[in-house]
């Protein structure tokens, strides 16, 4: 097949960039890391000790919370500090302690690491359109027998493919390492999270598989947008540095229209989409999972219509 | 039925910015043969070359490769053209070989052997292997070209191809231009060097502000005997002169420094002029035939204009 030929070129076109190998390794060399510090400081007496700590813990939260409602602070912030009170109490009331390390235990703390994941696929997806425009190669490519939209759809077909793949090697690393150092298994310890108001205690496997799924699929949107600033842009440097400006800038940004009704209906809000697995963590109200996955759908359709558009039309002259 | 052309376009025109770029353009390619777009630097010979490999849209007229519109048969027209479309812009941080291979993957057709000939024959085999940010210009160029032959294709369009090459490097060029255009392949080149264009092509097709200024048969500009005779000669130049015009009244000469210049055609004529001077007893010590080049050619088609200096006439 011709056009998977031209998927196989994009693909090794990233694979050939000394950048992309720096990508694989730094986190596979962060999980590395992490998993040894965290073995060698393993505090013992905390471990055994762990309801007195919990029970310090829920003191100061208390304090915590106490102030939050008096400074003015969001509502959100009184909100999530009061869910995990709610949650050292029920682990307290239960015998479940937060302090026993599993391998996937292990992974659920390592889960933030994807927004590094996230900057990387930026990079490569901003770089993958705009990147070839400002070498010139790109005019090369398209004197080619294949209509623009192919050409453009491999490009976004290999980001994607390299998104999953980085994907697949943080979650395998993780297992890994975290098995290696905490013992296979732990697939059933329970996990705690705020439904409604109410404590959840649900599998953390099955925790740590939704997070990761939920997170694939920000990383998806991410692509979309940074492939569609990356053709709108001639310059890759200026393509990666709008690109990860509209992501982390966007969370911030979200912060400020929180109160307004239409924030729900903005891109960022819904880009979190972790944040229903544990309630409490949302910063807007009035979404669910299901209402976010419809408006990431809206966004991506249209992120991809403006990319291929302008693409189609464009006069090359690189 | 009409002979198709390789390449042919019908009154091509684009617009930019309200400006017609390319103005109601329209020639066509024959099979074999080499033709060259010749123009100062912004007459309109990139776009051109642009609209005919799909990187740019046209504003209006048709382009045909071997009869298909490249508009309604996009992909099966480019299928036979090879390009370069100014300089060859490569990943640089691939090998040669694997910069081929990524075209080699999304042609039709092109085999390992294929490589391997091609890069033999723009004699790259020794740096083949190596990144191409370690090239030079002239090598950039050569793998350039190598990714434009490596399909055969039966259009072949080079964009100031001699850009970066030495002389020796130009000369392999031509022939090699020479023998693919005689195996049939047609070949657009464009240059603003004159000297280029009639070492190289067939038929010239002369450009200024994006419309034709006419197509010329290189051939016939050089053999044509439009040649310009010098007479060098001591005594009255003057006086030569009126002797001209009275025994030959349909030529017209001119007086210049120690020189009378005279259009002749037929060696018959330069004779019949020389014996009349020597009559008449004018000292005649040189007689030198300077043919017309394409440059005087082209510098009385384009009138006098600012854009002239903008026209090299050797190399770079």
């Amino acid at each position: 097949m011709k056009f998977l030929s031209l998927v196989s070129n994009e693909w090794i076109k990233i694979f050939s960039r000394t950048r992309t190998w720096v990508f694989i390794a730094l986190p596979i060399l962060i999980v590395l890391g992490v998993a040894i510090y965290g073995k060698v400081n393993e505090d013992d007496t905390v471990k055994s000790n762990w309801k007195q700590e919990v029970t310090q813990q829920n003191k100061d939260l208390k304090n915590q919370i106490a102030e939050a409602k008096k400074d003015g602070s969001p509502k959100f912030v009184a909100e999530s500090l009061e869910n995990e009170y709610k949650q050292n109490q029920y682990a307290l009331k239960k015998d479940i302690s937060p302090y026993e390390t599993t391998s996937w235990k292990f992974m659920k703390d390592m889960a933030p690491l994807s927004s590094l994941l996230g900057l990387f696929v930026i990079v490569v997806a901003s770089d993958i359109v705009a990147g070839e425009f400002a070498k010139g190669t790109i005019k090369m490519l398209l004197i080619r027998p294949y209509s623009r939209w192919k050409v453009l759809l491999s490009k976004l077909v290999a980001t994607l493919a390299f998104a999953f793949f980085l994907w697949v090697i943080l979650v395998a690393a993780t297992w890994l390492f975290g098995s290696i150092f905490y013992g296979f298994g732990g697939m059933d310890q329970p996990y705690l999270s705020m439904v409604d108001g109410k404590i959840h205690e649900k599998l953390i496997s099955e925790y740590v598989l939704a997070n990761m799924g939920l997170e694939f699929i920000e990383f998806a949107v991410t692509v979309f947008l940074a492939f569609m600033v990356s053709t709108l842009f001639y310059s890759s440097s200026v393509a990666i540095g709008i690109s990860l400006f509209l992501t982390f800038a966007g969370n911030a940004l979200v912060l400020f229209i929180s109160s307004k009704s239409w924030a729900k209906y903005t891109l960022f809000p819904n880009m979190d989409l972790t944040q229903y697995l544990d309630e409490g963590l949302q910063v807007v109200k009035g979404m669910s999972l299901p209402f976010s996955l419809g408006m990431l759908a809206i966004y991506s359709a249209l992120f991809l219509i403006i990319t291929f558009a302008v693409f189609q039309k464009r006069d090359v002259k690189a | 039925m009409e002979t198709v052309h390789t390449l042919e376009l019908k009154e091509v025109t684009k617009k930019m910015k309200g400006e017609n770029v390319v103005n109601h353009l329209s020639f066509g390619v024959r099979k074999g043969e080499i033709f060259g777009l010749l123009g100062p630097n912004g007459a309109g010979k990139t776009t051109t070359i642009r609209m005919i490999v799909g990187l740019i849209s046209m504003s209006g007229g048709e382009i045909l490769v071997n009869g298909l519109d490249i508009r309604k048969n996009y992909e099966k027209a480019m299928e036979q053209i090879g390009a370069i479309v100014e300089n060859p812009q490569m990943y640089d941080y691939l090998t040669g070989y694997k910069n081929l291979m990524q075209y080699a993957r999304i042609m039709p057709g092109v085999t390992r052997e294929r490589i391997d000939e091609v890069v033999k024959l723009v004699e790259l085999e020794q740096a083949i292997h190596k990144k191409v940010k370690t090239y030079s210009l002239g090598m950039r160029q050569r793998l350039g070209v190598a990714q434009a032959l490596l399909h055969r294709p039966s259009l072949l369009i080079l964009d100031e191809p001699t850009n970066g090459l030495d002389p020796q490097g130009m000369h392999d060029l031509r022939n090699y231009l020479r023998l693919l255009a005689d195996q049939g392949t047609s070949i657009v080149v464009s240059s603003h060097i004159l000297a280029e264009m009639e070492l190289m092509c067939d038929r010239v097709a002369v450009i200024q502000n994006g419309k034709l200024i006419r197509i010329d048969n290189v051939t016939n500009v050089t053999d044509q005997a439009q040649a310009r005779v010098h007479f060098l000669l001591q005594g009255s130049l003057n006086d030569a002169k009126s002797l001209l015009a009275e025994h030959f009244p349909e030529k017209t000469a001119e007086v210049s420094d120690k020189e009378l210049i005279v259009e002749a055609n037929t060696t018959q004529e330069i004779g019949d002029i020389n014996k009349r001077l020597v009559e008449a007893g004018f000292l005649v010590y040189g007689i030198q035939l300077k043919k017309k080049t394409l440059e005087e050619r082209f510098l009385e088609m384009t009138g006098k204009g600012g854009d002239l200096n903008e026209v090299s006439v050797a190399g770079q």
